[in-house]
Order: structure tokens, then C-alpha cells, then sequence
């Protein structure tokens, strides 16, 4: 499964870089993320809840930041098992700046189905692959609206 | 011997039962104080299986008990056996990993739903819940789904001692230094690589066994959704778990189709029968459907080039042909055999060609295992074939109804004229091939067709035509031809005729029907030999106990060789009767003759009936000194030769030039399946072979990725075809008698199957090549894409995955 996505956010990428650092911003703007723990130096350990088509289940394993640019981006590694297969993703993402106060977040990867999950789920994929990009964006954007908890 | 039903469409006595829903399954079955098993299976296709924690799911509610591959192999259990043994050419036996029935710890798992461990449970739903909450620590290792990259340099190997992958690799035909010569010196060459694809046999019961231990008897009792129980006892027993035949009773129950697929001892059975013994209930397990997609023997999967040499007037000099075979990851029952005994040898087709040879590769893939499947072998050497002739025509701008004409074999009877001896191994029965050609080729009407392709195109729209002319070896099988081919068994039939003693008659028949509609058509032969009612008949199968023996119903050989059988043991009934009523008639046995259920003196009005004489086999007052009373007569039969059923089919598409659309317009076919008992059930028979035909060429395909995830393992994604794919197939038959039988039958089990997929590739490019478009090959299924795509290409071949 392929997945890519680019999308302009209304915050500098300074801003953006220091929300995908933070666990507790991610767990709420990625999409099924139900709980992100850090575990180790960018490692963390996150479970969540996914429906393809058919099927759904609840995941967990293990997610580590790596090839990490400050402000640019970094390269992520998802490995999560369920019941009804394991899902093991690596995603890079790019942070560019446009114009004053807005930046381009790019990412491209791909992630590999095993199980119940890659016999059943497949025709419905991409379809699942294009929601969850728009949700994760979306989240982002009210999450930058969300006046920052003090 | 009378002639009140042969021939006739008795309407099927079974359907009653199965329409109404009284249908008996084996998941119908409820013992007391069954359990339920349920797999815990792999989730990828090639990895180690470090550990195994059975801790959660042993307190989970309901479980009764959990084995692992641990536990059964300090059993001493080994694994499920293949039945034919296929040697290296250069004369090595082949390699034969074992497949055991849970894969240990520290050892690899082979193909995704590979099982580690089973729960069993007090409900079935009990049991997943628990074998969810197995652990296992999975190892995942690289994995290779392709028999061609499989043989290649540095590819991920499935098991360690079978370097290359290579199961065995294999010839026949003609020396290739001969074969290469007369390639060489050909007017003409077709080319062709093209892939028949992978299909899951799809039967509409899913698998289901039930193992039953009892400790009163000291027997065993499986439950199977199977097509011949007592091969399933044979290796069970002797290969499998080591118990003495005699302890062991299977029962085949109604089974609700196999296509080959439930031919194959599978490790769950021996699994259930084996742990219902350690835990002292009966378990059952019921396949899902996800798992029959994923576990189900699947069919054809080969990568060819094959070469066909013509000289200047079109007549063949010489085919050479190269194939990869994937086998899976495990050896299936009769995975070997299929692409070399039931597709080498049948590369002869209905046509002379002088020179042949095949280099074949069987190949381990991790992939679920490739076993017979409808046709087994005979569909891919037929597709190779037949797209071969329609290919050639093209490409030399000749008539492909000519071309096959011109190089036929002549026909022969078998009786007065000599059987055909073919370039690979086998000896043809008897046939008419020009007869069928041209009868079908009259329903098409050639010309009018021709004219209506021209005006097609010039209104902007595609039409072709395709043509296929198949033979099949069917009737399987000669016991002392398979032996020395390499089959571990004997492939004859056996049956009783048991004669009550109010004359009504059991027939216990080792065949096994799951949808061809025995009971009737058995029925129909026996009523008509003993001139009595069908009604006055049982047919019995199914049970291991209760018949002698049998081989079970694959190959299309129920009729041919189980009839056979049915014959013998009636004619020992007809003689032994004769004896009595000629003693009840005071008169010589040659006096009598038999005829509409009586015996009578000739000449005479002097008659006696068929209960009469069997009442007095029973009742042996006034009888023959000497003579046993009863009448009950059990035979073998061993056939002479395999049948040779062949056939023509001809399809008519039409291609939407802007979509690529394929609609299949018009189907004939016309078959030779010998003599025929019942035409309705015939029909019934070559009308879901054509549909499973006809699916494979535009629908269906099993889709792994590169990392052996099967990715349309379910009805969503998998095309079946359905009844709005097809139009109403026009059928029309020829009837050449087996020689060789006493009932003069071929078998129409397959044919359907057989010949109509590359009829249906060959019209799409035909219509392809009317609209300019030369393409040589469309790697099937044929979808809108890709056939839209070929249109773009023009003349590029659509090279395979």
C-alpha cells in the first residue's frame, strides 16, 4: 500500500516541526492513534484502533523516529500486530517552508499487510489510505486552531 | 438388459433432498460432547517461528485443550505424504519435504495460514476467541511466489533441501537435439510466453472434518468433506498416523463440491482424528471461507514459452516447449503428477505433430500447495495448444479451422482401426476429430460469421472469433500405466451388488459423488441391466465401512471405471441367476434368455422374474446342488486404457474499442464424451465446466504480492463468474464409444473446463487483430484494463509479473 500525501499548513515549519516532536499532539492528530507512550530515545510504543472495509482491529506495537532534521522532517517506522494481521510502514516526511507563515508537509511511503488484514482488506485500501490522509490534515489544521493549554 | 432409462434425462433423485435444504454436510453433523477446533495460522508466508505462548489461551473459557507442532511431533507424527513420485531426468528421486500438521518451534512456516498450534474448545466460537489470544513470535523472513524468479540465483529458499527450489525438473517427448532440428528447419515459427494464471477452486461447502475417538470400540470414525474416503483412510493411516486401517472408519458424507479440491489428504484431518483420541470427545472443524481461499489446493499457476514449427504449407514439424510449475510450499496428493502425467502427456492434442518435447520445472513457492483443480494438467496443455494453432493462423493469414483440419489425426474406432500412439506416452481410444469441428463450425456458420466481423468493424465495433479442439485423458486410471509413471496407488473401482431378497437392489460403489449426480445415473445403468424399476435400487458411497473399497470420483472417471465395476459385479448377479432359474425352470442355462426382469425359456412363454429368483437365492429350497445361495457380487475393475473424451468450442466476443469490455456474444460447443446415460446431467456438467472455463479466461485470478500476502482472498475481490458473464451455451454432442469399456463412456466431468478457456482468449484477439491491433497474448484474466491496454500497445506483448 502506497501512501503519500502533501498538504500547506498555516504555521511556520518551526511550529509544525515542534508539534510532530510532540507525543501527546500526534496521538491526537493521527488518525486510530489511541495512545502514544514514549518508550526510548524516538521510540515509542502506540496502539490503535483501524477499520479497513471489512475488517477492523485493535493495534499495537512499536514506532521509531529516525533520519531526524530538525525543522525539515524525519523518517517514521511503524510496526503494529493485531488479531487480524500486522501492519509494518516506514513514511518520510518533509517540511517546507511557503512564504511567510505556512509550510508544505510532505510525506511518502508505503506500508506492507500481512494477514486477514491484506486478504480482505486490499480493494478498499486506497480508499481507506486517501481518508485517513485527509483526516490526519484536517486534525492538524484544528489542532493549530486549538489555542495552545497553558 | 432393457433401454427404459439409458439415455434418458431422469430428473436427478437427489435434488429433491438438496433444494429443500435436507441436505446432510458433515458441519450438519452434532455428536455428543463434540468439541471445536480452531488454527492458529500464520499471518506471513515465510518466517520462524521462535516461540509459542499458550499461557492466555489455556484459562480462557471453554478451552479443553491446545496442541502445538511440538506436541505432535514428539508424537511421532511426521506429516501428510504426497501420493506420485516424480523423478529428476536424470533420474534422482524427487525432493519430498515433510508438511507436518502444526509447524514447530524453531522451525519456518512456508505459506501465510501455515498452522502453529489448534485450540480446542467446548464451542467453536470459544475456540477463536482463544486461539486469538495464542503469542507467537514471529520471525518474518523474505518469501518468493513466482516458480520462475524461484529458480533463480540467490532467490529466498522454502526448504533447505531443495536447492533451487526445484521439486524435481522433468521432460517427455521426442530427444530435444531432434525436436531443435526440426524448429530450425521450419517455413514457420509461433512464438508465445504467457502465464496460465492461479485459481482457487472455490467448492461452495467448505472444508469440515469431524475426528471421533471411541474408547469402547477402540475405533476411530472421520467425518470428511472429501471425494474419495478410503484414499483418505489409506494415507491417513499408513503415512500418516500409523493406526491399522481396520480402526478407522471414514465417512463422505454430502459434500457440496470439490473440483479436485477435496481430493487431497489435508493435515487437519489427520489433526482431529489424531487429538479427538488424546482429549476422548469428538472435535469438528469447519473451515471459514477466508481460510478456504487461503488453504484450499489451488489450480494451473504456469509460466510458459512454448514454440510450434510449421512448414510452408502449414502442417506442424515440431513443438518445444519450456514450463515452470508452482507447486506451493508442500507437496499436495497429487500435486506432481498434474503438470508432467496430466499435461506432458497430453501435448499431442488432436494433432500430428511428429516431434514434441517439454522441459519442466516443478517449482516450491511460498505459496498455499497446486494441486488438481477441474482439468488438472489437460486445461494448461490445451490452452498452450489451442492458442498456439489460433496464433499461427494469424500470423501466416490462414484459415485456424483449415489449420487444425490439415493437421488432425485421422479418424479411428479402436476396434477396427488401432488406437493412436502419441509422442508422449500415451495411446489414444478412439476418436473423430474432424466430426465435432465441423459440427460446430456449422452452428457458428464460418462464413456469415467472417462477413459480420467486417461490417462489425466498419460500425466501430470488435468482433472475434475463437476456436479450441481439446482431448483429455479421463477414466483415471490404468493401474499398471500410473505404477510405472510413479503413482503410489492403483487407480481402478470397486462395487457390490447386493440383491435383497424381495429382489430389491444395494450398490455399494467406491466412487463418490459431491455434486455429478451418481445416485441417479448409476441408478439409470442398473435398472437398465437388470430390467427392473430405479426405484427398486440404492446407491450407496461414501462409507469406508460399508463399502469395500474405492479410489473416489476425480478425473472424470466415476462412470468409466466405478460403472465399469457396477457392470461386472450385475453380469456375476445376471449368471449366478441364470443357474437358479434354470433350475427352477427345469431347463439348461442356454435356454434362457434374460430380458425386461424375467428369465425365460426361448421360445417358450415359460418365464421366471428377477425377485422370484433372487427370493429363492435366500429362501434355497428347491435349488441348483452345489450353488451358494445368495446373490450379492462384489468386482474390481481395473481399466484397460484412460478414456479419451475431445471435444470443439467456439467462442464469439465482442470488444468495446474505447473500454476494452469484453462481452462473450455467442458459446458452442460440441463434445464427444462417448456413450451417455443421462444427457441432462451430461449438459449440467459440461455447463459448469464452460462457466469455470470461461472464468479463468476473464474473471479469475489468486493474487499474492511479492511478500506472499494473498491479496483477494475473498468474494469481494476474487470474480467468480456469474450467470449474466455467460450467454446460453449452445451444446451439441457426438457420440465415439470407449472401446475399452463395458458401458462405452469417456467421462464429462472436465471437458467443459477444458476446452473453453483458450477459445475465449483466442476470440478476444482475434477481434483484436480485425481491428488492427496484433497482439499475441493477454496474460489472463482478460479485464477491460488490460485488454484496453493491448489495444494501445498494438504489437508489444503484455509481458507477465
Amino acid at each position: 500500500m502506497e501512501l503519500q500525501g502533501s498538504h500547506v499548513l498555516n504555521a511556520p515549519p518551526e511550529q509544525v516541526w515542534e508539534m510532530l516532536m510532540d507525543t501527546d499532539v500526534l496521538a491526537r492528530i493521527v488518525p486510530g492513534i489511541s495512545r502514544l507512550e514514549k518508550t526510548g530515545d524516538n521510540e515509542y510504543k502506540a496502539l490503535a484502533e483501524i477499520k479497513m472495509g471489512p475488517v477492523s482491529g485493535s493495534f499495537s506495537g512499536g514506532l521509531t523516529l529516525s533520519d531526524i532534521r530538525e525543522n525539515e522532517g524525519y523518517t517514521i517506522h511503524v510496526k503494529q500486530s493485531s488479531k487480524i494481521g500486522n501492519a509494518d510502514a516506514t513514511i518520510r516526511i518533509d517540511l517546507t517552508p511557503v512564504g511567510p507563515d505556512q509550510t508544505q508537509l510532505t510525506f511518502d511511503g508505503g506500508a506492507k499487510l500481512s494477514g486477514l488484514l491484506a486478504r480482505t482488506g486490499n480493494r478498499v485500501l486506497s480508499g481507506v489510505a486517501n481518508t485517513l490522509t485527509k483526516q490526519f490534515f484536517e486534525n492538524f489544521e484544528k489542532e493549530l486552531k486549538t489555542p495552545k493549554e497553558a | 438388459m432393457s433401454n427404459k432409462y439409458i439415455g434418458q434425462s431422469v430428473k436427478r433423485l437427489e435434488d429433491k433432498r438438496f433444494i429443500t435444504g435436507k441436505g446432510r454436510y458433515t458441519d450438519d453433523i452434532k455428536l455428543p460432547g463434540m468439541t471445536y477446533a480452531s488454527f492458529v495460522r500464520s499471518p506471513y508466508a515465510h518466517a520462524r517461528v521462535n516461540r509459542i505462548d499458550t499461557s492466555a489461551a489455556k484459562d480462557m473459557p471453554g478451552v479443553v485443550a491446545i496442541f502445538t507442532g511440538d506436541d505432535i511431533a514428539s508424537a511421532g507424527i511426521v506429516g501428510v505424504p504426497t501420493g506420485w513420485q516424480v523423478n529428476f531426468r536424470n533420474g534422482d528421486t524427487m525432493k519430498e519435504p515433510p508438511h507436518p500438521l502444526l509447524v514447530p518451534t524453531g522451525s519456518t512456516v512456508k505459506h501465510i495460514g501455515d498452522p502453529v498450534a489448534v485450540i480446542i474448545a467446548d464451542s467453536r466460537e470459544a475456540a477463536f476467541d482463544a486461539s486469538e489470544a495464542v503469542e507467537v513470535d514471529w520471525e518474518e523472513l523474505p518469501a518468493v511466489v513466482s516458480a520462475y524468479k524461484a529458480t533463480q540465483e540467490g532467490a529466498p529458499q522454502v526448504h533447505p533441501d531443495a536447492p533451487g527450489n526445484l521439486a524435481f525438473d522433468w521432460e517427455i517427448g521426442n530427444p530435444i537435439d531432434e525436436v531443435n532440428e526440426a524448429i530450425e528447419q521450419s517455413a514457420h515459427v509461433t512464438t508465445l510466453e504467457f502465464v496460465n494464471q492461479r485459481l482457487v477452486p472455490n467448492a461452495i461447502e467448505p472444508r469440515a472434518y469431524i475426528g471421533h475417538y471411541d474408547e469402547v470400540s477402540d475405533k476411530y470414525t472421520l467425518y470428511t468433506s472429501t471425494q474419495n474416503p478410503h484414499l483418505i483412510r489409506l494415507l491417513m493411516c499408513a503415512f500418516v498416523l500409523g493406526i491399522p486401517e481396520h480402526k478407522v472408519r471414514v465417512l463422505g458424507p454430502d459434500v457440496g463440491g470439490g473440483f479436485g479440491s477435496k481430493i487431497y489428504h489435508y493435515t487437519e484431518e489427520a489433526l482431529v482424528t489424531w487429538a479427538s483420541k488424546q482429549i476422548r470427545r469428538p472435535i469438528k472443524w469447519t473451515e471459514t471461507r477466508s481460510e478456504a481461499f487461503m488453504l484450499d489446493a489451488h489450480g494451473r499457476d504456469h509460466i510458459t514459452k512454448a514454440e510450434m514449427g510449421f512448414d510452408a504449407e502449414g502442417n506442424i514439424k515440431a513443438l518445444r516447449i519450456k514450463t515452470y510449475a508452482n507447486l506451493g510450499a508442500y507437496l499436495s496428493t497429487f500435486a506432481p503428477a498434474v503438470p508432467t502425467y496430466l499435461h506432458g502427456t497430453l501435448l499431442q492434442g488432436l494433432y500430428t505433430t511428429p516431434k514434441i518435447h517439454l522441459d519442466l520445472y516443478g517449482v516450491f513457492t511460498h505459496t498455499v500447495a497446486v494441486d488438481a483443480y477441474r482439468g488438472a494438467g489437460r486445461p494448461e496443455a490445451t490452452y498452450l495448444l489451442e492458442r498456439m494453432l489460433d496464433l499461427a493462423a494469424l500470423e501466416m493469414g490462414k484459415n485456424p479451422v483449415q489449420l487444425r483440419k490439415q493437421n488432425f489425426i485421422p479418424s479411428f474406432d479402436g476396434v477396427e482401426q488401432p488406437g493412436y500412439q502419441t509422442q508422449v506416452a500415451l495411446q489414444y481410444d478412439s476418436g473423430n476429430y474432424h466430426g465435432v469441428l465441423d459440427r460446430a463450425v456449422e452452428m457458428l456458420g464460418y462464413d456469415e460469421f467472417r462477413q459480420m466481423q467486417q461490417e462489425a468493424n466498419q460500425n466501430g465495433k470488435l468482433l472475434g472469433v475463437g476456436f479450441s479442439t481439446y482431448i483429455e485423458a479421463c477414466g483415471i486410471a490404468p493401474s499398471a500405466v500410473v505404477g510405472a509413471l510413479g503413482a503410489r496407488a492403483g487407480l481402478y473401482e470397486s462395487a457390490q451388488v447386493r440383491v435383497q431378497p424381495t429382489g430389491k437392489v444395494s450398490v455399494f460403489t467406491g466412487a463418490h459423488s459431491h455434486g455429478q449426480g451418481h445416485v441417479t445415473t448409476f441408478a439409470q445403468v442398473v435398472a437398465d441391466k437388470l430390467g427392473i424399476a430405479m426405484e427398486d435400487i440404492d446407491i450407496i458411497h461414501g462409507d469406508s465401512d460399508a463399502v469395500a473399497f474405492g479410489m473416489g470420483t476425480y478425473g472424470s472417471r466415476s462412470l468409466a471405471v466405478g460403472g465399469s465395476a457396477i457392470v461386472k459385479s450385475i453380469d456375476k448377479v445376471l449368471e449366478k441367476g441364470a443357474k437358479i432359474a434354470a433350475h427352477k425352470l427345469e431347463c439348461s442355462v442356454d435356454d434362457l434368455e434374460y430380458a425386461e426382469g424375467k428369465w425365460t425359456v426361448k421360445g417358450t412363454d415359460k418365464s421366471i422374474s428377477f425377485g422370484d429368483v433372487a427370493l429363492t437365492a435366500y429362501v434355497p429350497h428347491v435349488y441348483p446342488q452345489g450353488l451358494e445361495p445368495g446373490l450379492d457380487f462384489s468386482s474390481f475393475y481395473d481399466p484397460a486404457n484412460f478414456t479419451y473424451p475431445f471435444g470443439c468450442h467456439i467462442a464469439i466476443v465482442e470488444v468495446d474499442k474505447e473500454t476494452g469490455r469484453v462481452k462473450l456474444k455467442r458459446f458452442i460447443a460440441v463434445d464427444d464424451v462417448g456413450n451417455v446415460i443421462n444427457p441432462m446431467i451430461v449438459d449440467g456438467q459440461i455447463h459448469g465446466g464452460l462457466a469455470q472455463g470461461i472464468g479463468q479466461a476473464l474473471l479469475e485470478e489468486a493474487i499474492y504480492d511479492e511478500n506472499g500476502q494473498l491479496t483477494n482472498g475473498s468474494y469481494m475481490d476474487y470474480a467468480m463468474p456469474r450467470a449474466d458473464d455467460l450467454p446460453s451455451f449452445e451444446l451439441d454432442r457426438q457420440v465415439t464409444p470407449c472401446p475399452h469399456n463395458p458401458l462405452g463412456v469417456k467421462g464429462a466431468g472436465e471437458a467443459g473446463c477444458i476446452g473453453s478457456t483458450p477459445a475465449v482468449v483466442n476470440a478476444v484477439i482475434d477481434a483484436l487483430w480485425s481491428g488492427g491491433h496484433k497482439v499475441k497474448d493477454i496474460r489472463m484474466p482478460l479485464t477491460s484494463e488490460r485488454v484496453w491496454r493491448a489495444m494501445q500497445e498494438q504489437n508489444t506483448q503484455i509481458l507477465h509479473s
